[in-house]
């Protein structure tokens, strides 16, 4: 159902330019980097930002992400898109510093952070019943296991293949298939107490924003 | 259909892979069945949510600019590739240089392409007249390099090994002559050439006195 819905940020280059521009990184063509940069940096912020839930650790995340990826760019191989070996790195960056935080201030509970207030449409044109919903999904979101909170975002956020998700997250494929089909399960039962009106409610506006 | 067979197709429906007859098999249930309708609908939506809902913050609008100046600061490409080639270069020179050290190739200069002797120059290897030399034998140079290497590491284990048996020797001599020094003091001392163990027998008892004078006998 959401598969087809299209990304405001999802600007994707074709895999040849990212080769060429690569390749130019490596000759030490510092626009080329930067145009590497342009290209993902939106990008792979929204997916670290889900995960880590915190704007500067997300900014912090992002940026070793990228060092680590033109420290070892001599090493990616052609047969990936870029995006997905640098999402690759990022989740892997990110997952670290989720266990360090984790080993200093024990098990993390997302929800309970002060993270900024989601919201696809201003205030005056979304309805209170689609506002708390979205915050109570987004709640659940939070809930999840990183691997299943990875899995849903990737999979709908970024419009990802199991296949392509199982390169990022370095997991079988079928694994991949399990967390997201558990994320889905684990979101239904955290929502029971959505009401059939703010339902209702949502798809109407849904609809009608097209 | 049942519910139970409907939410086993879920997942297949919302992943988009649920061929067309058990679609529209499912699709008659949702209808007629409030709580798969319900369940359904609930992950449809917060899929729906998670896909397009705008993300609340955004990446600083100099990240570019400040990521560039670390790489700036840090030539982290080269650093890299040096350091992973002294990860694999490093042990591998060391295990090199004991190997030959232990190989004695130290021990005498190293003579390339043909033998030298000490105090001149080295042959310069790259020059058109010495590599004219290895064709005429039909093999590369490389080749050529090679077999002197090797016949000089031979020469140098024989000389090893003779430097060795002399000095074996050298000891045995020595050991001898200490034992010959040896047994002439004890002739010189107590006029018997008799040196305790040193032909490998139980050493005698002391020998009797000469019998003396009768005059001298009467002097005590």
């Amino acid at each position: 159902m959401a598969r087809g819905i299209e990304r405001e940020t999802a600007v994707t280059p074709s895999r040849e330019y990212e080769k060429q521009l690569v390749g130019r990184a490596l000759a030490d063509d510092r626009l080329a980097l930067r145009k590497l940069v342009e290209l993902h940096k939106d990008r792979l912020f929204s997916f670290i930002w889900r995960m880590a839930r915190n704007h500067h650790d997300a900014e912090e995340i992002c940026q070793e992400a990228f060092l680590k990826a033109f420290a070892s760019l001599d090493t990616f191989s052609s047969e990936y898109r870029f995006s997905t070996w640098l999402f690759t790195i990022g989740y892997r960056v990110c997952l670290n510093h989720l266990r360090r935080k984790r080993a200093l201030t024990g098990e993390l509970d997302f929800t309970a952070l002060p993270h900024e207030r989601h919201g696809a449409l201003p205030a005056s044109i979304e309805s209170e019943e689609a506002g708390r919903l979205k915050e109570l999904v987004w709640s659940a979101v939070d809930r999840l296991s990183a691997p299943q909170r990875a899995t849903l975002v990737l999979f709908y956020r970024h419009e990802l293949s199991c296949h392509e998700m199982a390169q990022v997250l370095e997991l079988p494929v079928a694994t991949v298939k399990s967390h997201l089909h558990r994320a889905r399960h684990r979101l239904r039962e955290l929502l029971e107490s959505v009401t059939e009106h703010e339902l209702q409610e949502f798809r109407n506006r849904a609809g009608a924003a097209g | 259909m049942r519910c139970e067979q409907a939410r086993q197709l879920f997942d297949a429906y919302l992943d988009g892979e649920l061929s067309g007859a058990l679609a529209t098999e499912l699709g008659a249930h949702r209808v007629k069945c409030p709580e798969c309708r319900r369940a359904l609908a609930l992950m449809e939506v917060s899929g729906h949510i998670v896909a397009s809902d705008r993300d609340p913050v955004v990446l600083h609008g100099q990240f570019a600019d400040r990521l560039l100046a670390c790489t700036d600061r840090k030539p982290i490409r080269s650093w890299d590739r040096l350091r992973r080639g002294l990860y694999i270069a490093g042990p591998l020179a060391a295990a090199a240089v004991v190997a030959l050290a232990v190989l004695g190739v130290f021990d005498r200069p190293v003579r390339f392409a043909g033998k030298r002797v000490e105090g001149q120059p080295r042959p310069d290897v790259s020059s058109p007249e010495h590599s004219a030399e290895a064709p005429a034998t039909g093999r590369s140079l490389d080749e050529h390099l090679l077999e002197e290497w090797l016949k000089e590491t031979q020469e140098n284990l024989a000389a090893k090994r003779d430097s060795g048996e002399s000095l074996q020797r050298h000891f045995e001599l020595t050991i001898s002559q200490m034992l010959d020094i040896l047994k002439q003091a004890r002739v010189a001392s107590d006029g018997t050439d008799h040196v305790p163990g040193a032909d490998g027998q139980v050493p005698a008892s002391p020998p009797e006195p000469a019998p003396a004078d009768d005059e001298d006998v009467e002097d005590l």
